[in-house]
């Protein structure tokens, strides 16, 4: 089943081309974020682990391929095997929204997703957003309101933005109140993350 | 007042800048404690007890030591004999005093292998009997927790005046009794820790408020130098007072680390970080309360219960309301400190000043609608003004005078935002629907800070800043607010400071961010540390400029000869040609007697819609007028007060922690059934912060702190409102719709089903 080949779909970077191309003019990225090739992680098996499954998808537009414990979280697998730890385990229990991602257009908890479910998905997270340097919108609105105190939920207040306002481009306060409704704050920074909210709205249609 | 700021020309001191650090909290680069992975790294996974009260028999940890990838399990053996801060006994323990304590520990290669482990250790415990009620814990025959007993040293009494000869002096007396449960008061980061040892220097990285307290634990557990512990605590997830001091998790990481000799991540799951941090202590608050018919209140009698659980990191209490919001000539206030099998508690966003405010604030309403006056007009004759004694000791003899006091101003201005003149005449008058309306008021008060606070400040070869201080930021934009007054003091724009928090090897010791004290100590500290650079920058640039210090002033970046704007050097090109770089030093140690004069006060106003036939209480319209003295940033002011005040409603709405009399487990320990405000459960948009114009005399610029304050009266306020749009008398909070009905029930026809 290890296959170099798939590692790297059409639509992805390989990883050769990723380091000839650009790593080195784009420093900032680090290197636990590039794709790690099936021939590193991957020794072929003799006898299959069936506590273990290997999940492909595609995260902030970089496709991965990897061999995981099956009971891995989408977010343990974005924290721990991609290192992106801008989701957050706030409860590990579907109860706060700190762990929100974007799967296949969908704003989800990604602390009771399976990364196993996942598999062949588009995940967008926190750490996808912004264009290079330049901030989403979304991103914008929120500091131009100062939505957020200790920081810690607001990957996941942007998350769930992000694939509201894609879903409802022109939403009441009221819409985006309910929207916003599964993400806790406990800063309690709820008027300006609203404020944030609409704001972004505006700036994603100008 | 305003022409004092106009006189002190501030640029960037009271602007709304945007957080410093706003890019990497809004982009995911934010790293915080859990965000860390060190080579080698071990997972630990903590074993706690199911008995609210027990003694272990016996302990064997020798399967879970066998299974494979295990390589380190730790139990009460392990724990050095050192108490933990505050007065919990050690790390470990061979008692159990709640259900939930930890009794062993374990690292391991990964989760799933820890987590086995846990399964393997076999406890065997002798479980003893339980006490849950801290009025029956006090009782002869009540289980005991500690060899001394369960009443913690001696009652704390307080009183000025004569009591029991005042309230013959009354007109009016009443008796009442306000009940505040143990409450969850936790952020949205969990207490995570993880610490890694070279030799004898170990590194710990927690989600702590205090870094300097957890190091001073730390040299303590381990009998290490302060120059052998480093404690990291760079993005804080929250903090309200649950990670104010040091805890055993850090402890426990730690003690892993080194038995396993690698590093070790001890991440709390939710359940755990509810269990086992800080929760907000209950308090039973008894008050007597007497009033002469000009209006006076005159004997004021307070006899507490503060529940402190198992454990605690500071002595629980109530605060300063009874003695220092109103004149009362003749007071006593009673405090009971004591023990039961309940998890710990400590400070927690208010400390005992929410509970205190509930209690204070409701009996000042309840003897004012009793007499038939105006609550705003009863508060304002009765509160302390700027000039009015004080105790500087916070309670001996009132031997000091308030300074820059403004709570009359606080109410003057709430009163008239909300509209005060339109509330009911009398409680429920004229609301005839199933849907009653009215307006209450609650009035609160806080000391601002003090203690050791210490910063350097360091201005590169380029010109650039970087303000170093070992309190951290936990949410309050401290990196922010204290960049601000670096910038500032020495006279550059706010975009060439940076500021490292929380990191105890790279900055002064520091008391921490709590009870107020960032801006208005550790901000002191950066600012004697920016002037200090300030005096270096101008010894450097004197000779250049051909200018005797001084006569030279530092603005935008440039140093100039005040006397002649020609003559100037562009920092940078100074700090090029000093060729070394500037180190300030900022210390300041503020004792409680210069501190305690200078308060903090607020008034909240609130208008609620009660639904008599659901028992709904809705927020219509909240204003939160607070003194903050000089804003340092506007955005962060109103941000906090915004924060602050849903923390206090939440307290009206949902939070209490509920145990099982059974067996005093917690029931309800997840956010599913704690219930914190979501966006739907208050409409934020509905609160409006009230700046009073004020400057203060102490903090940094006129700085006063603000953290606390505006979580103390939202349980006084809503129950005040609810009272006056319904004439029903709310005394526990929360008041859930149940409570409503009930107390409309009784009402109607005159029956009271309590106790």
């Amino acid at each position: 089943m290890a296959d170099d080949d798939r590692d790297t779909p059409d639509h992805s970077v390989s990883r050769r081309a990723f380091l000839k191309g650009g790593a080195l003019a784009t420093g900032a990225i680090g290197s636990t974020l590039l794709p790690e090739t099936a021939e590193a992680q991957l020794p072929i098996a003799t006898e299959p682990d069936p506590r273990r499954s290997v999940v492909e998808m595609t995260v902030n537009g970089v496709a991965y391929r990897k061999e995981i414990p099956n009971r891995t979280t989408l977010l343990q697998f974005l924290r721990e095997h991609l290192a992106l730890t801008g989701a957050k385990m706030g409860c590990d229990r579907a109860q706060c929204g700190a762990c929100t991602v974007i799967v296949n257009g969908r704003n989800v908890y990604s602390c009771t997703t399976l990364a196993v479910e996942a598999t062949g998905a588009e995940v967008l997270t926190i750490e996808g957003l912004a264009t290079g340097d330049a901030l989403h919108p979304i991103q914008q609105a929120f500091i131009q309101h100062t939505g957020f105190q200790c920081g810690f939920c607001t990957s996941g207040q942007i998350m769930t933005t992000k694939a509201f306002l894609d879903r409802v481009p022109h939403p009441t306060e009221d819409e985006a109140r309910r929207a916003l409704s599964g993400n806790l704050c406990r800063c309690a920074a709820y008027k300006r993350i609203l404020e944030s909210v609409m704001t972004a709205s505006r700036l994603m249609q100008a | 007042m305003a022409q004092q700021q106009g006189a002190r020309n501030l640029t960037v001191v009271g602007t709304a800048s945007p957080p410093i650090d706003a890019v990497e909290r809004v982009t995911g680069q934010a790293k915080y404690v859990g965000d860390i992975e060190l080579p080698g790294m071990l997972v630990a996974k903590v074993l706690r007890a199911r008995h609210a009260h027990a003694r272990i028999v016996s302990l064997d940890t020798s399967r879970a030591e066998a299974l494979p990838g295990v390589k380190a399990v730790i139990t009460h053996k392990d724990a050095p004999k050192v108490p933990i801060w505050g007065n919990r006994t050690y790390a470990l323990n061979e008692q159990v005093r709640f259900a939930g304590e930890a009794v062993a520990a374990v690292a391991a290669v990964d989760e799933e292998t820890a987590e086995k482990a846990l399964r393997l250790i076999d406890v065997k415990y002798e479980v003893l009997k339980f006490v849950l009620d801290p009025e029956e814990a006090v009782k002869p025959g009540a289980p005991q927790l500690f060899p001394d007993g369960n009443l913690e040293g001696q009652p704390r009494v307080l009183t000025r005046g004569d009591v029991e000869r005042a309230f013959a002096e009354c007109d009016r007396v009443i008796e009442r009794v306000y009940h505040c449960p143990t409450m969850w008061s936790g952020g949205m980061e969990p207490r995570v820790a993880i610490a890694q040892w070279e030799g004898n220097k170990l590194t710990l990285w927690a989600s702590t408020q205090a870094p300097c307290r957890v190091q001073t634990n730390l040299t303590g557990q381990f009998n290490l130098a302060d120059s052998q512990v480093r404690v990291i605590a760079s993005y804080v997830g929250g903090g309200f007072g649950t990670k104010s001091a040091a805890h055993v998790d850090e402890t426990i990481a730690a003690l892993l680390a080194r038995k396993a000799r690698r590093p070790v991540k001890l991440q709390y799951s939710r359940e755990e970080e509810i269990l086992d941090s800080n929760t907000r202590f209950e308090t039973r608050v008894y008050v007597k309360i007497g009033v002469k018919r000009d209006m006076t209140l005159h004997a004021m009698d307070v006899k507490a219960y503060i529940n402190q659980g198992a454990y605690h990191v500071r002595l629980g209490g109530l605060g300063n309301q009874a003695t220092h919001i109103y004149k009362t000539p003749h007071l006593r206030t009673v405090q009971y400190r004591v023990h039961t099998n309940l998890p710990n508690t400590g400070p927690t966003r208010g400390v005992g000043d929410p509970q205190e405010t509930f209690a204070i604030d409701s009996a000042m309403d309840e003897i004012a609608n009793e007499m038939g006056w105006d609550p705003v007009e009863f508060r304002l004759k009765n509160v302390k003004r700027n000039g009015d004694p004080i105790a500087r000791g916070g309670t001996g003899p009132e031997d000091g005078r308030l300074v820059t006091q403004v709570t009359d101003r606080c109410i003057e201005e709430g009163a008239a935002r909300i509209g005060w003149a339109r509330r009911n005449a009398a409680p429920g008058a004229g609301q005839t629907g199933p849907k009653a309306r009215g307006i209450g008021v609650a009035v609160t008060e806080r000391g601002n800070g003090g203690g050791l606070a210490g910063a350097t400040v360091t201005v590169n070869l380029d010109g650039s800043v970087v303000v170093f201080y070992a309190s951290t930021d936990i949410g309050t934009h401290s990196r922010t607010t204290l960049s601000m007054i670096a910038a500032e003091t020495i006279g550059v724009a706010l975009a060439s400071v940076r500021a490292v928090a929380g990191d105890t090897e790279v900055a002064p010791y520091d008391g921490g961010s709590y009870g107020n004290r960032v801006l208005y100590s550790t901000g002191r500290a950066v600012d004697a540390a920016a002037r200090d650079c300030r005096e270096q920058i101008f010894a450097t640039a004197a000779p250049m400029l051909k200018a005797s210090a001084a006569d030279l002033e530092l603005r935008d970046g440039v140093v100039r000869v005040k006397a002649d704007a020609s003559r100037s050097l562009p920092l940078r090109e100074l700090m090029q040609r000093r060729g070394r770089s500037v180190v300030g030093d900022g210390n300041v140690a503020q004792s409680q007697a210069e501190v305690n004069v200078e308060r903090a006060a607020g008034a909240h106003f609130v208008e609620v819609e009660v639904d008599r036939e659901t028992g709904k209480i809705r927020i219509l319209r909240y204003i939160s007028a607070h003194d903050v003295g000089q804003p340092i940033n506007r955005t962060v002011v109103e941000n906090q007060i915004e924060g602050g005040t849903i923390q206090g409603l939440a307290l009206t709405q949902a939070e209490e922690m509920r145990f099982d009399p059974r067996d005093g487990r917690c029931l309800n320990a997840n956010f599913l059934d704690l219930k914190p405000p979501t966006m739907l459960d208050f409409d934020a948009r509905v609160i409006e912060p009230i700046v009073v114009d004020n400057v203060g005399e102490q903090g940094p610029y006129g700085a006063k702190g603000l953290g606390e304050n505006p979580c103390h009266p939202g349980m006084a306020a809503v129950a005040n409102a609810v009272y006056n749009a319904s004439g029903i008398r709310l005394r526990r909070v929360p008041f859930t719709r149940a409570d409503v009905l009930r107390a409309l029930a009784e009402q109607r026809t005159g029956v009271s089903r309590t106790a």
